[in-house]
């Protein structure tokens, strides 16, 4: 029987191939949003991970400007001052508070992201940091560390110089770190002082980098750092929690979008079965007189439609292994907040979630084609055609 | 031909509602049909030949009397167990053929075999094509033949699984007078072989030509 249906398909190449093709691109929406998301969670996790800290400091304002501040080294109009980084030094729960001060440098066109740290303390929350060359000292203000995208990107290494033209300043590159896979690999890293002082900010700080030394003590020194004035903490949870939110709400959108496609290639479907079963009504009429049961035509029917959205699944999840790159670009695009780079990976369970999908849709959009052939009086449907 | 009775019915009625009024489509049908015979059920257009035909096959029910096949009532069974008899027992040829054309002339003929649990019977199928002479056409598809070589496959498929009866409604009605000839002429050489053959027709020229049995049907009747 299987040649029967297989050939059945293969009659009406076109119009099985754009049914296949509807089923495809639903199924691509579908796994791709699906996969995207386990991805994206990953990545932000790990990212956020890299960071080194349990929380961060940052003047009082919107949480989405921290979460964009923290992810991707976004700028606040804000500041701390340096006696607030003095105060949450002082407590006793706080095993490192490093400061950060983070400029964005826009100069032809090309924005530049300069990361002021304070080597020592920056130095023991970034504990994977590996460097070619050297860390600064944080008294060497001609000396910059930058990272594996900038020096790959300018084409720089250990030694040479860099000319920042805005602050008529030449900064020898001492270091060039390792790729971190998050987005140090994308910054310009001086010390403290030195940016401070280029962009006129003295004794002001963009944010402040604190990990506990306790982590059951967190709570503890949330409520003693929301004491200081002008002063909210963000925990990396928090951060989490605010960017999922914010793809949450993306995330509606698509699925509405992706909903309303897959309903669509579902009518599709039941579409193109219906209108092969009136074609064939002749044909289903002999195959009952010369021996096919009730059964054989429910088999007939629900296997041609059981091929033709497993054969748009695959098609859809060929598109989607092939398409990752198109997607992460895509949703990078709409979704501001995004890890530098997206581990999309194919995942067995999210395979089976659209393999149920598949055969539901099957089930479904066969049943009415099989009513309907199965209800055929195969005699009067033979001589019908006659007359 | 031999005495075996293959296929009989008593007190056949047959009424369809038109409407308010009943319709007498037969009336009082008695028939017996023995093995190996060949069989014309003749008549004009709305004397009830279809509905015979349908009746004797078990697709339609009586309103009254008894159809009797192998010794079994078939008015009283269950589609089920009419499908397993007509699976097995019997064959069916139309006027249009109705052979698939995306299939070959082979797996056209193969075709019950899908629903009748049998093997693919290469030389069963090589046989009856040799029979009918159509060896060089079994790679064809349908649009590449004849009229009368694609009533020949209809035929070599209803063979394929050596039905007892050959049920054929109109099967010369879309063929010209020199292959509706060869139709019956391989009608007739089945019958001689052991074939039950019923062939419901108005072709009186052509009936003429052959010895067959005929049952004139009249208003319902047979005359």
């Amino acid at each position: 029987m299987l040649i029967l249906i297989i050939k059945n398909i293969l009659r009406r190449k076109i119009r099985t191939f754009l049914t296949v093709l509807g089923i495809g691109v639903a199924i691509f929406l579908l796994f791709s949003l699906l996969t995207f998301n386990q991805g994206y969670k990953n990545s932000l996790i790990k990212e956020l991970d890299l960071l080194g800290v349990h929380m961060l400091a940052v003047p009082k304002g919107c949480p989405y400007e921290a979460a964009s501040l923290i992810v991707h080294g976004g700028i606040i109009p804000k500041y701390l001052k340096e006696e607030d980084l003095k105060t949450i030094k002082n407590i006793p729960e706080v095993e490192i508070a490093t400061p950060i001060f983070l400029a964005q440098l826009v100069e032809d066109d090309r924005i530049s992201i300069i990361y002021g740290i304070d080597i020592e303390s920056y130095k023991k929350v970034k504990k994977y940091w590996k460097v070619k060359g050297r860390f600064f000292e944080n008294n060497e203000n001609d000396k910059i560390v930058i990272g594996s995208d900038v020096a790959f990107q300018e084409k720089l290494t250990v030694g040479d110089e860099i000319y920042f033209r805005k602050f008529n300043k030449i900064y020898q590159v001492v270091g060039i770190l390792e790729y971190t896979g998050g987005q140090d690999d994308g910054f310009y890293f001086l010390p403290l002082k030195e940016v401070q002082r280029i962009f006129n900010k003295e004794s002001l700080i963009t944010a402040i980098g604190i990990k506990v030394k306790n982590l059951e003590k967190i709570e503890e020194v949330i409520k003693k750092l929301e004491e200081i004035p002008d002063l909210q903490v963000v925990t990396m949870t928090q951060v989490l929690g605010t960017i999922l939110n914010l793809i949450g709400q993306a995330n509606s959108l698509i699925y509405t979008i992706i909903i309303l496609a897959l309903f669509i290639s579902s009518l599709g479907v039941i579409n193109t079965m219906l209108i092969s079963v009136l074609e064939r009504r002749r044909e289903i009429g002999l195959l009952k007189v010369i021996g096919a049961n009730n059964w054989d035509i429910v088999k007939l029917i629900f296997f041609e439609t059981l091929i033709l959205v497993i054969l748009g699944a695959l098609l859809g999840i060929i598109l989607t292994i092939g398409g990752n790159k198109f997607i992460e670009t895509f949703i990078k695009e709409i979704i501001t907040h995004s890890p530098k780079k997206i581990e999309i990976n194919f995942d067995w369970k999210i395979a089976a979630t659209i393999f149920l999908y598949s055969l539901t849709i099957a089930i479904l959009a066969s049943i009415y084609p099989i009513l309907k052939a199965i209800n055929l009086r195969p005699m009067e449907t033979i001589r019908s055609s006659d007359e | 031909m031999n005495n075996e009775i293959i296929l009989k019915t008593e007190k056949l009625n047959k009424i369809y509602l038109r409407g308010e009024e009943r319709v007498w489509a037969l009336k009082d049908i008695d028939l017996t049909i023995k093995k190996g015979e060949f069989v014309a059920i003749l008549g004009p257009s709305g004397s009830g030949k279809t509905t015979l035909l349908n009746l004797l096959s078990g697709f339609d029910k009586p309103t009254s009397g008894k159809i009797i096949f192998l010794d079994k009532e078939i008015s009283l069974m269950k589609e089920k167990e009419l499908q397993k008899i007509r699976s097995k027992y019997v064959g069916f040829i139309f006027q249009n053929f109705l052979l698939f054309p995306h299939l070959t002339v082979y797996e056209n003929i193969t075709l019950p075999f899908y629903f009748n649990k049998r093997k693919d019977k290469k030389e069963k199928i090589y046989e009856i094509a040799e029979k009918l002479s159509l060896i060089s056409r079994l790679k064809h598809r349908p649009s590449q033949l004849s009229g009368g070589e694609m009533q020949k496959v209809a035929i070599a498929r209803a063979l394929i699984i050596e039905p007892l009866i050959l049920f054929a409604d109109e099967p010369t009605g879309n063929l010209d007078s020199e292959n509706a000839f060869n139709i019956f002429k391989i009608f007739e050489t089945l019958s001689k072989e052991g074939y039950t053959v019923v062939v419901v027709t108005h072709n009186w020229e052509l009936i003429s030509k052959f010895n067959v049995r005929k049952i004139n049907l009249k208003d319902g009747k047979i005359v």
